[in-house]
């Protein structure tokens, strides 16, 4: 996933200086292939999938599975072979691929089935106090070379190494720990967290590119495979909160950036710090977490040049919500987070004269120093018997304009919008913003069978509304956000 | 003041975290470990801390006859107990549970506070009530108060009752109706069960819940 977004990034700025645009920061969430429910827990406490996951929907927590992750994953005895896999096969299908210079560029593999990836976990209790998550992805799809092959990678992919404890006092009890972990809120318990709300893994070839895992999700402006120490605390699963720091993976952490080429990478510098704090409430079969979170980050505009003047500065504060129902056969989830994220660009990149003009040939307004964006994600599933299920989720990112986010626009040559390479200001179709202004917003339905715990098949369909600022003509090629209407069937299999 | 010295204590715990050893241990396979540190550290997640549970999901187990405890945990362990919930949550924790474990958990559950009553969700749980203690002759269902106590208490292995959530009563009289073979242990309840209508859990639930 991160190269697909890669690529996308790379599509849209095509041609420019512009390096890390609003769209690379508005999905930097999604950027993390998701973690899942991982079969040697299962193996380690002998439970079903379901004690820990609502409903056996993985990887979405019930409060018991939020306390075997805050103890450390150490619940159970250790496991002999602490391993366990996932595999994905799907088929995604957008609904318009005819508006395109090149549909097997832009729409790769589309309609057709393929390995989307497979992932070796590796964890559990290691001694009382200390156990670990550990997810290692291979991506068959992540480089495509010039005569249109693809290569597959493997990759670090989400990590969280604990070490945690239970004080049971005669009034009050805490869990408290630290977390050693690559990407930030991996280490939440509740899955509104930015690093786990997107569940479904998304294949890397374009015809999945607006799938529900690749709409907006919330993120923080760091992104993963950076490496961050948190310490947290949770008082009578009341009340948790949880703070730490993000560094530049390097040293003693490399191993959480394992296989991830430079250009995936975020380099950050100095400290990025990161708090959390939520509020849990159980009664009856409910449980509610009402909570935030916060974090602000400088990232090196070149992940290969550690240079002071191209910093990017992201201050992201979140907050979020998160309803379950748990009554057996029944499990119902409601969820919703808003995130606001300042960003704040590098000289070299603010107060710039655009490449593009107006259909007049009149320079377009300067680019601005900062951009605001907020999200809002909701997302309501329920799962029965813990076999059927289906989830409906809305997302709707909005924030400012700036002619820095454009990526289409009339080439001051030739006065038209054109892909041209010899342009001056070539335009981008598909991925195209014209606008400037980063509006995308639709829904998810989804429907989804587990006809045993280890397998999970589902359909997704999303609808967009507006993409990349527009409903209609969004790219400037004549693409309507609703051409981008994509099914994504999948077949989601963990041992 | 009294939480403050609670959470001033707590503080103190964390200066020893790492002194915890076997009393603050998750492990499930560790004879060591006493049962009191497995329902502090692990059956306290559903369960509640001191066995009032959060979530009606799962039971109440504070105050819980012991025999009942211990032969439940066994009939779990050894995987004879087989509704849903047992083997969802429980085969899995129960599997490598010593017979010394057993009766240290049974021993710490039974000697907690009972759980309060629940609200009353009718103001007056009539047919509950009659039928908790007078049973219904005419489908010759017998008095639940003739074995589980005029309070609900329950007696050896025979469960307490009173104040147990209600979904939890519910879900364990549909599993009793429709298979002696889904809890061995309650074969005798399997009878009664077959006798009782949705409505008649219903209101028994309602009841006991708020004894």
């Amino acid at each position: 996933m991160f190269d697909l977004l890669a690529r996308m990034t790379n599509r849209l700025v095509r041609g420019r200086r512009v390096r890390v645009a609003w769209l690379m920061a508005a999905v930097a969430a999604s950027w993390m292939a998701p973690a899942s429910a991982i079969p040697v827990f299962n193996r380690q406490t002998g439970q079903n999938c379901q004690a820990c996951h609502a409903g056996g929907q993985y990887p979405e927590l019930t409060p018991y599975g939020r306390m075997f992750k805050l103890t450390g994953y150490t619940i159970g005895s250790r496991t002999q072979v602490p391993l366990a896999m996932m595999a994905v096969a799907s088929l995604s299908s957008v609904r318009n691929t005819s508006k395109s210079d090149d549909p097997s560029a832009d729409f790769s593999k589309n309609d057709k089935l393929v390995f989307a990836s497979a992932s070796v976990f590796a964890g559990g209790r290691i001694a009382d106090n200390f156990g670990a998550f550990l997810q290692y992805t291979f991506d068959p799809y992540a480089n495509l070379d010039a005569s249109g092959k693809y290569h597959g990678h493997a990759a670090a992919d989400n990590m969280d190494i604990r070490y945690a404890d239970h004080a049971v006092g005669a009034a009050h009890d805490l869990v408290f720990g630290v977390s050693a972990n690559n990407n930030p809120s991996v280490s939440d318990p509740w899955n509104t967290a930015a690093a786990w709300m997107q569940y479904v893994p998304v294949p890397s070839p374009s015809s999945s590119q607006f799938i529900d895992g690749a709409t907006p999700y919330p993120g923080y402006g760091v992104g993963g495979n950076t490496s961050g120490l948190t310490a947290y605390a949770f008082l009578d699963e009341r009340l948790y909160v949880e703070a730490g720091a993000y560094r530049s993976t390097r040293g003693a952490f490399g191993f959480m950036k394992l296989g991830q080429p430079t250009s995936a990478l975020t380099r950050l510098q100095g400290n990025a710090p990161y708090a959390r704090a939520a509020l849990n409430i159980a009664w009856g079969a409910s449980t509610l977490m009402v909570g935030g979170s916060t974090m602000s980050s400088r990232v090196y505009d070149d992940p290969a040049v550690a240079d002071p003047t191209t910093l990017h500065r992201f201050r992201d504060v979140t907050i979020d919500a998160q309803y379950q129902w748990l009554l057996d056969p029944h499990a119902l989830t409601l969820q919703a987070v808003a995130t606001r994220q300042l960003h704040r660009y590098p000289d070299f990149l603010a107060g710039q004269v655009p490449a593009f003009v107006d259909a007049q040939g009149n320079a377009l307004a300067s680019t601005s120093t900062s951009d605001v964006l907020r999200l809002l994600r909701t997302k309501a599933s329920y799962t029965w018997r813990a076999t059927y299920g289906g989830s409906v989720s809305y997302f709707d990112l909005s924030g400012t304009t700036n002619t820095l986010n454009q990526s289409s626009g009339y080439d001051p040559l030739s006065g038209t919008i054109t892909t041209s390479p010899s342009a001056a200001a070539p335009s981008t179709r598909v991925n195209g913003n014209l606008t400037g202004n980063p509006r995308t917003t639709g829904e998810t339905l989804e429907a989804y069978w587990l006809p045993w715990q280890n397998l999970r098949v589902g359909a997704q369909y999303t609808f967009y509304q507006r993409f990349n600022g527009s409903a209609r003509n969004y790219d400037g090629f004549g693409r309507n956000a609703s051409d981008n209407d994509s099914l994504f069937v999948y077949a989601w299999f963990t041992y | 003041m009294k939480h403050l010295l609670s959470i001033a204590s707590l503080a103190g715990m964390v200066l020893l975290a790492g002194c915890a050893g076997a009393s603050r241990s998750r492990a499930l396979g560790d004879p060591q470990v006493p049962g009191q540190a497995l329902a502090e550290q692990v059956c306290s997640n559903c369960h509640g801390q001191r066995g009032i549970s959060s979530s009606e999901n799962f039971p109440h187990l504070a105050g819980q006859q012991a025999d009942y405890i211990e032969g439940q945990l066994r009939s779990l362990r050894d995987k004879h107990r087989r509704d849903p919930a047992g083997f969802v949550y429980m085969w899995g924790i129960a599997r490598n549970l010593t017979d010394a474990q057993i009766s240290q958990l049974a021993a710490y559950y039974a000697a907690q506070p009972a759980a309060a009553a629940a609200p009353a969700m009718l103001a007056e749980p009539r047919a509950g009530r009659q039928l908790f203690n007078e049973g219904l002759s005419e489908r010759g269902v017998p008095a639940c108060a003739g074995c589980h106590g005029d309070k609900g208490q329950g007696n050896g292995a025979i469960p307490r009752l009173a104040h147990q959530q209600r979904a939890y009563l519910l879900r364990q009289l549909a599993v009793l109706r429709q298979s002696p073979d889904n809890r061995p242990m309650g074969t005798l309840m399997n009878s009664v069960a077959h006798q009782l209508s949705d409505d008649d859990m219903r209101a028994l639930a309602d009841y006991i819940a708020t004894m």
